[in-house]
């Protein structure tokens, strides 16, 4: 299949399978689920929020800014899970059975949120490290499943950045 | 962080051979925001959001994220305690892991 995004003047087109618009259809409320978790202990949590100071002394520092701080992160997060949300049941069917979304100003930095924070959700639960190496994959592996979805939501954020990034000044 | 205010690029001079030092004391030094290397974040998207937040160069943003990978961690930004944390907190709604220090 050739690309997922293509600029078209000033929106990025997306064109899906209905398998893959599924796929990411599904992400929303994972992520809401796991934005309401409430456990600092629990590791997916503090990846998607973490601490501001690593200094123990400043925990009266940290504490005002996550006071200050996280209402307002989980509020842009959850309007964009919104939009995501939106833009994906609005797509519609384009040629060879393809499903075709165009995303506007606010719905491109919602979708790359959505597509990262789905990867560092899922990154940490199957413990992602820098060697990770989807060609060695044990299709029998209970996890090899998290490792496809993990690899190709990272495909598809890749493909995203470097439609963006053709765009920024160099 | 898109909705928060995008502060303009601040490059403070550095304090070498500091002229005069009446007054100065370890307070005065600017905080310093820290993005750590982790498995997760794509290298081209660390050079992106350096690039969106803080208006850096495709090489300075290129330079830093390659510091990260290579050392673990690199300072990317400086300044007041407020500003450092308010960095830190677009760099979060951004998915990457910061943090702030103040240099002692």
């Amino acid at each position: 299949m050739s690309r997922r995004f293509v600029r078209k003047g000033d929106v990025i087109r997306v064109t899906l399978s209905e398998p893959e618009r599924e796929l990411l259809r599904g992400l929303p409320d994972h992520l809401r689920a796991l934005y309401s978790s409430d456990d600092p202990d629990d590791a997916v949590t503090a990846r998607l929020f973490p601490r501001a100071y690593l200094d123990p002394t400043e925990e009266a520092a940290e504490r005002e800014w996550e006071a200050l701080v996280r209402p307002e992160l989980l509020r842009e997060k959850l309007a964009a899970l919104e939009l995501v949300v939106t833009a994906l049941d609005a797509a519609a069917p384009g040629r060879r059975g393809r499903l075709v979304a165009d995303l506007g100003e606010d719905d491109v930095p919602a979708f790359l949120g959505v597509l990262n924070d789905a990867r560092l959700a899922l990154g940490t639960t199957i413990g992602v490290t820098d060697e990770l190496d989807l060609s060695a994959l044990d299709p029998s592996d209970p996890e090899s499943g998290a490792y496809v979805a993990y690899g190709w939501l990272t495909y598809l954020q890749g493909e995203l950045i470097e439609t963006l990034l053709g765009k920024m000044p160099g | 962080m898109t909705g928060a205010p995008v502060e303009a690029p601040v490059e403070l001079p550095l304090e070498e051979g500091a002229p005069d030092v009446e007054g100065f004391d370890v307070t005065d030094r600017p905080w310093i925001v820290i993005v750590w290397n982790d498995p997760v974040n794509l290298m081209s998207y660390v050079v992106f959001v350096l690039q969106k937040l803080f208006g850096y160069s495709r090489e300075k943003a290129t330079r830093l994220m390659l510091q990260v990978h290579h050392d673990g961690k690199a300072a990317v930004a400086e300044g007041t305690r407020a500003k450092a944390e308010a960095d830190v907190a677009r760099l979060h709604g951004h998915g990457l892991w910061a943090t702030l220090e103040h240099p002692s």
